[in-house]
């Protein structure tokens, strides 16, 4: 046994023993154990992660061989590790924030059960990593969706809880089966074999309408669980709802599986030969985008924003994950490994930013007794380290430099620029029309997050309990601000960060997309075989030679190099722009320091035009910030009016004018509802032909499935 | 109403005999028949005056209640469009009792009048269901009612305690709606007075005036006071449409004192009143071209403006025509060089203003602002009794000088009323144009036989006695009531002004409309505050 | 739009030349009655029976006149016993002790924030035409501000009815210093015929400290123009209100 394997080990046995302890003890303790016990779990993964990174070691354990499929298989490659760090970020500061947040239900619920589920997770998700072949793969997914779907239902006495989690039961179940069915087809037709290596290995001559057929169906099985549009309609349901600490490791990392499963499955073990399948991958995640921060945008529940705002991020990295596909398929290697480590980036910078905004909501929910942001407000005087804290995440979601979201956002808009080098025309205009939806993309998340925080921390409280809250307890500010830092340091340290993910995603990128996003010359001012003299001599000229005396590693983040036709080099550098934002920052300071020196300050009330006292529902709310959009978005919205009424005294004087509308979610309305319509239609069809006792026809139908299977097999 | 109409509706009376039967009582006729006066139950009020307006198609004109020593007295006065009596239809309470029931019901322009007489006399209207907070704010002490006669007038007010709680009723349901607050004060140059914007944010769905901000108590101070000093304060409670408030009291204290003024000075009346009236539409347009930011034209009628203020100075002496009518006639005459400088500049300022016009016409960003902003459909401007250019341009005729001519205005009729259809911004602008250009044509046609004689009938001390005197103010219509006591004094003074009336219909027009159109709409308006307020 | 250019680039050019010149063009100000002396002692009580909010005052055959109890009613200008008439505008004074004029920084930019506090409307309509082409107070440096925040000069019309007092306190407090208040017209100065009464406190110096007082029913645009010169030093104040000296002075 290695140390990586003796760490992975630890995590295990530490969810056991955690799981145990919570079952053992009183509930007071729930929190505190999670805190220890979860917390040091985290650790031992993000340690194990660390160490097969660093490649020093890798982790190859062979369980027990099954009677009929082979071997099940532990096998830890740098992806499953990169994706473990992930799971480590999310994880780790949501355990400790337990401490404190769980003491809330204690009053009503027994959340020993929640601890259980929520210590055993941990090792779940950390073996569907570890799995090396498809079964193994399998069973531990299985596991994993079905020990998710406890925690949500802490507070299973309300029913909205339950009609959530019920959705997604069933949503990750379709998910599985569906996934499940593409899986063991390309066992079927890699012979046999259950390895992903030895997958990978036999599958590279099927036939290309297999690799479609396959295609889709394991990407649209494992959309699911990324909670990509049109299969989305669980998350803005299930997030909500469960207690804060859940949903912070629910948008953190479980939807992050569904990228492993895609990335696994659809990229390295069936590489795409067509533009197609990558083309399929970018417009899904694309429209996600879109879809996702338009329904943010407008929602004031700050968990269900949050939850939409998961869907925008996991769409900005599917879209990532296609174009490294279609990059792939047009052999364009350099540029595919690129889109892939921006993925992967962004997929990590979404991780640290989501958990602590998700952490951040829990606190205000906590503190607050509510997470409507029509109801909140002035925040920012009451729990002044939250806001702060809260800010960050804000900044760094909405992709403001030198913030990690700035930097794989920009990343992904610089990539997708790269069409050019395309010669079909349809995956061009497609490139460019993506490209436009994600730039509004990144322009509403700024709106939304503008708004997140300004009707909650600032201007005036609009509930009584808004206005006496307090601080949250230390291990919510504690966690809060580890993610800070990460969401900081991943922003300014990219010419770190990149280098690492290449490594991490060797079996897609190679060596490219470091050489290529970071070039080394700093380091080598000459003669670094990757570059012409030319390259090098040009960037002499702007400053290489200083870079290098001053930070001793890669310094700028180059994505266009310039070529014969566009002799343009993009690059930027948030670890400069750090420097001098704060030179900047505290000169201005200095100096109006210095101007104001003599200046008398005094605080007056706010100008309400001579209005005798303005008060909280004088004040925009948060519906009235957003209504621009959803004024300007209304056919994507497709509101319900419910009521629109006035009620009149002999209609001169009116008394009330009543309105009511539902945004309706466009997913619902446009696929899951006429989908289940269907079905039921379907199922009442069948049911009209289903007469009891009918043998004959039974005997019929069967035969007639079993020809069209025939047929479907003969044709592949 | 001091000569008789030609063509008086003599069925009216014995309708009105007929119709109320035993609801009213003491029909009387009064002026000649010009004015029918009869007293009205309490309780059959409301139906009495939806008989006259439903059927009669009579018009609200004001009403009037005096705190008398034998119990209040409320007179509801009728006006009816072209021919017809004037109809006044009073309630007499007993000494303490104070209700009465609502009429604002059948006829919706009396509803602020109501509101008002509840503030003032502490008076209930059955029915109401809004009353409170108007003329007197938040901070007025309850139960005090400063129109009463034991009310000591020169005691300042003493605030009471407000309840921080305290704001106006919102009426709009719906998650997030909130209450945007404009004003007191607000903009540039606005008069005071406040607006909450009821919105969902962009657009906004409604919205609640609050005005009375500069409630100077013009009628409360007016009681006991010689006609002299009353005229001052009916001159310059609202200094743009000083001529027109001045003559509407002034031929209401002729009436009573049933003085006959000389031709030359209802010749000269009209002048000044036509004068006053460009000046004042000048005003208007200006408001409107800058709310839109077209800087030449608004220059352009700026200068007008200028030029309007500058002639009335050089022919009256006062910028805003103070101090010109007086009771009798006018103050003062003018000079034959005097009339024939007035004649020269209004036509050269008509010129201009009609080469401005055809140049607006033609300009699509001012008009596009304008079009189908503030729309008051014909409808809405009858229900709530509309007056002035702003009803004139939804196609509802109101102009005084026309339906119920006064002074010169019977013998050098308007030729034709300005009217529109569309009731926009645009239409407004079309009136308040055509109107300038008649009023020209008025001055022209008033000078061209100018009477020669005195200009004033020494008015010696006034009888007891009441009136009401109708004038068409710049803005629209204007009815003031006099009543003078015995001692030469004024005892009640109740101005109706047409500011008071559309600022009313102008908040239940405005509805669901852009947030940033609602600069545009208060110039397309163009009310006074001062002139509401008293 | 070209033609709008083209009328606007076309025009003369309107604006008053005042300051530094005197503008003598007809109309520009009611002008206002000053200290008579008449034939008779008799003639002087007439003058002085004539004036309905007793300005004029009598003593043997001199009628002397308060000017900032004159409401501009004109009964004085024409008839027999007509008052002198200067028809001049610098009307502007200083309003006693604590008035000050603005510092130095401020002389040749000045930002004002106006409040109606109950008064005409035509007080209203003679401050807009300052901003307008006759008489552009811009180019002098005086600018409307919507805002009291960025206001160094708070301009008040109006006898203060008891229901704005607290928004022009709120006005006034929401100024950053340091700060000056201007009462423009009789009302803002003393209630004119309106007040002290019930609903108005009548000065504005009984709610907020006044630094210049500008008389007129209303004040022509140049009488504003020269109280906001006087404020910031540019100009010489008016003689005070009640004249008792006979001046000749050319028209
Ligand atoms: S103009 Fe002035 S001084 Fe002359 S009478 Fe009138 S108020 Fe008195």
């Amino acid at each position: 046994m290695n140390i990586a394997e003796f760490f992975f080990l630890l995590v295990l046995l530490l969810s056991v023993a955690g799981a145990v302890i919570s079952a053992l003890a009183p509930a007071q303790w729930t929190g505190r154990i999670l805190a220890i016990c979860g917390t040091s779990a985290a650790t031992a993964l993000l340690i194990a992660a660390a160490i097969i990174l660093a490649g020093h070691e890798s982790i190859r354990v062979d369980l027990w061989r099954l009677p009929v499929r082979g071997m099940l298989r532990l096998r830890v490659d740098s992806v499953s590790a990169f994706f473990m760090l992930a799971l480590g970020i999310s994880f780790l500061p949501a355990y400790w924030f337990s401490d404190g947040y769980m003491r809330r239900y204690l009053a009503h619920y027994d959340p020993r059960s929640f601890n259980i589920f929520f210590h055993l997770l941990l090792a779940a998700c950390a073996l569907v990593l570890a799995a090396g072949d498809v079964i193994s793969f399998l069973l531990a997914w299985r596991i994993m969706s079905g020990l998710a779907t406890f925690p949500i239902t802490l507070e299973h006495r309300q029913d909205e809880n339950r009609r959530a989690s019920y959705l997604f039961l069933a949503m990750n179940e379709a998910g599985i089966i569906i996934s499940t069915v593409g899986l063991l087809w390309m066992v079927a037709l890699a012979g046999g074999h259950t390895g992903f290596n030895a997958l990978h290995g036999s599958l590279r001559h099927i036939s290309p309408a297999a690799r479609w057929a396959i295609f889709l169906i394991v990407f649209f099985g494992f959309s699911v669980k990324a909670g990509l549009i049109p299969l989305s309609s669980w998350l803005p349901q299930a997030h909500p709802v469960a207690p804060a600490n859940m949903s912070a490791i629910m948008s953190g990392c479980l939807l992050n599986f569904g990228i492993y499963g895609i990335v696994r499955f659809d990229a390295i073990i069936l590489p795409p030969i067509s533009a197609g399948p990558g083309l399929v991958v970018l417009v899904v995640g694309a429209l996600s985008a879109l879809i996702g921060i338009l329904y943010a945008t407008i929602d004031n529940d700050m968990k269900k924003m949050l939850a939409h705002s998961s869907i925008e991020n996991l769409g900005i990295i599917a879209a990532n994950v296609g174009m490294g596909m279609v990059f792939t398929a047009y052999h364009l290697p350099v540029l595919a490994a690129i889109a892939y480590v921006v993925a992967m980036y962004h997929m990590i910078n979404h991780s640290a930013y989501k958990t602590l905004l998700f952490i951040a909501a829990g606190a205000i929910d906590q503190q607050t007794g509510t997470r409507d942001m029509n109801q909140l407000g002035g925040l920012l005087k009451r729990m002044p380290m939250l806001a702060a804290l809260f800010l960050v995440g804000a900044l760094a979601i909405a992709a403001l430099p030198p913030l990690n979201g700035f930097v794989s956002e920009w990343l992904t808009l610089q990539t997708i620029l790269r069409s050019e080098e395309f010669t079909s025309h349809f995956s061009r205009v497609v490139f460019a029309l993506c490209g436009a939806g994600l730039a509004l993309t990144a322009a509403l998340a700024v709106t939304c997050f503008v708004k997140a925080f300004a009707m909650s921390f600032l201007g005036p409280a609009h509930s009584e309990k808004a206005s006496r809250a307090l601080e949250p307890a230390k291990s919510a500010r504690i966690s809060m601000a580890i993610l800070a830092l990460a969401c900081i340091l991943l922003g300014i340290g990219p010419t770190w960060v990149i280098p690492t993910i290449n490594r991490a995603m060797k079996p897609l990128a190679a060596n490219l997309a470091a050489n290529a996003l970071v070039p080394p010359f700093f380091s080598h001012p000459h003669g670094n075989k990757d570059f012409s003299p030319g390259f090098m001599h040009d960037f002499a000229h702007i400053g290489a030679g200083i870079g290098r005396n001053i930070i001793p590693a890669r310094g700028l983040v180059v994505l266009h190099q310039g070529g014969k036709s566009n002799p343009v080099v993009y690059a930027m550098s948030t670890f400069y722009m750090v420097g001098v934002l704060a030179l900047i920052i505290f000169t201005t300071w200095l100096f109006v320091r210095w101007g104001t020196r003599r200046r008398t300050i005094t605080i007056s009330e706010p100008w309400a035009g001579g209005l005798r006292r303005l008060a909280p529902d004088m004040t925009y709310s948060a519906t009235g910030f957003s209504n621009p959009v959803r004024v300007i978005f209304r056919s994507i919205f497709g509101p319900a009016i419910r009521e629109d009424s006035s009620t009149a005294v002999a209609g001169h004087f009116r008394t009330a004018i009543s309105k009511q509308r539902d945004d309706g979610y466009i997913v619902d309305r446009l696929f899951l509802r006429p989908l289940t319509a269907t079905v039921n239609y379907a199922a009442k069809l069948l049911a009209k032909i289903h007469k009891p006792g009918m043998v004959n026809a039974y005997a019929a139908w069967v035969l007639a499935v079993l020809l069209v299977i025939l047929v479907i097999n003969r044709l592949l | 109403m001091n000569q008789p109409l030609n063509h008086i509706d003599q069925q009216i009376p014995i309708a009105l005999r007929d119709e109320l039967g035993d609801r009213v009582s003491g029909i009387v006729e009064l002026e000649s028949g010009l004015l029918l006066a009869a007293v009205c139950r309490a309780d059959a009020l409301p139906s009495a005056v939806a008989w006259l307006v439903e059927q009669r198609k009579y018009r609200f004109a004001t009403l009037v209640v005096q705190a008398l020593p034998s119990g209040d007295q409320l007179d509801y006065w009728f006006y009816k469009p072209d021919n017809g009596p004037w109809v006044k239809l009073s309630v007499r309470l007993s000494s303490d009792a104070r209700e009465v029931p609502s009429v604002s019901e059948q006829v919706h322009a009396v509803d602020w009048h109501e509101r008002q007489a509840e503030d003032l006399f502490g008076l209930v209207f059955t029915g109401h269901p809004k009353l409170g907070d108007f003329v007197l704010h938040e901070e007025w002490p309850e139960g005090i009612n400063p129109m009463r006669p034991e009310f000591n007038v020169f005691k300042p007010m003493v605030e009471k305690e407000v309840d921080p709680q305290w704001r106006p009723e919102k009426i709009l349901h719906t998650p997030g709606a909130f209450l945007m607050p404009i004003g007191p004060v607000y903009s540039d140059y606005a008069e005071s007075a406040q607006f909450f914007l009821e919105t969902v944010g962009e657009d906004v769905v409604r919205m609640i005036p609050r005005f009375f901000f500069k409630y100077r108590g013009v009628e409360r101070l007016a009681e006991g006071r010689s006609v002299r000093e009353v005229l001052l304060m009916v001159e310059r409670f609202s200094g743009t449409s000083a001529v027109a408030h001045a003559t509407a009291f002034c031929r209401s204290v002729e009436s009573i004192g049933q003085v006959a003024i000389p031709p030359r000075a209802e010749a000269l009346r009209l002048v000044a009143a036509e004068l006053e009236r460009i000046r004042h539409h000048f005003g208007l347009l200006s408001d409107m071209c800058h709310s839109t930011g077209m800087i030449v034209p608004s220059a352009d009628i700026d200068i007008m403006e200028e030029e309007a203020l500058r002639l009335s100075a050089q022919w009256a002496g006062h910028r805003y025509l103070y101090g010109l009518i007086a009771p009798g006639g006018m103050a003062r005459d003018f000079s034959q060089s005097d009339m024939a400088l007035l004649i020269a500049q209004v036509s050269r300022l008509a010129d201009d203003a009609r080469l401005l016009y055809e140049r607006l016409q033609f300009t699509s960003s001012f008009l596009d602002r304008f079009e189908g902003v503030g729309v008051v459909p014909n409808t809405n401007a009858q229900r709530l009794g509309l007056v002035g250019p702003i009803a004139r341009a939804s196609d509802f005729k109101t102009d005084l000088r026309v339906h119920a001519p006064y002074g010169l205005y019977r013998q050098c009729p308007l030729e034709a009323e300005a009217l529109e259809s569309e009731g926009d911004g645009y239409a407004r602008i079309r009136v308040l144009f055509a109107e300038v250009f008649s009023s020209v044509e008025l001055i022209n046609k008033a000078m061209a036989n100018l009477p020669t004689g005195a200009v004033i009938t020494p008015v010696e001390a006034v009888v007891a006695g009441e009136a009401l005197g109708s004038v068409e103010a710049p803005k629209g219509a204007a009815f003031h009531f006099v009543r003078m006591g015995g001692d030469g004094r004024v005892a009640r003074l109740q101005m109706a002004t047409p500011s008071f009336t559309n600022w009313h219909g102008f908040h239940l027009a405005a509805e669901n409309f852009a947030f940033q159109d609602f600069p545009i709409m208060m110039a397309s308006f163009g009310l006074s505050i001062a002139e509401s307020d008293r | 739009m070209f033609g709008w250019f083209l009328r606007g680039a076309g025009s003369r050019v309107k604006t008053t030349r005042y300051p530094p010149e005197f503008d003598s063009n007809v109309g520009i100000s009611p002008g206002r009655p000053i200290a008579t002396q008449f034939a008779s002692s008799q003639e002087a009580d007439n003058a002085a029976v004539q004036c309905p909010t007793q300005a004029i005052t009598a003593h043997d055959n001199m009628a002397d006149i308060n000017v900032s109890r004159c409401v501009h009613c004109m009964a004085c200008s024409h008839g027999e016993a007509a008052m002198k008439w200067q028809n001049d505008y610098d009307w502007a004074t200083l309003s006693g002790a604590g008035a000050s004029t603005t510092t130095r920084p401020f002389k040749k930019s000045l930002h004002i924030r106006l409040v109606d506090s109950g008064s005409c409307d035509a007080v209203i309509q003679e401050i807009k035409q300052l901003a307008k082409p006759y008489y552009n107070m811009h180019k002098l440096g005086f600018f409307i501000t919507p805002t009291p925040r960025h206001a160094d000069v708070l301009m008040v019309a109006g006898p203060v009815t008891s229901h704005m007092r607290l928004a022009l306190k709120k006005t006034y407090d929401a100024m950053p210093g340091p700060k000056w208040v201007l009462a423009v017209g009789n009302c803002a100065i003393s209630g004119c015929v309106f007040a002290p009464s019930f609903m108005a406190a009548g000065t504005v110096s009984s709610v907020i400290p006044v630094d210049v007082q500008v008389p007129g029913c209303p004040p022509p645009p140049l009488a504003i123009l020269h109280g906001l010169l006087v404020l910031t030093g540019r100009a010489q104040e008016a003689p005070p209100h009640v004249t008792t000296t006979i001046a000749e002075v050319p028209l």
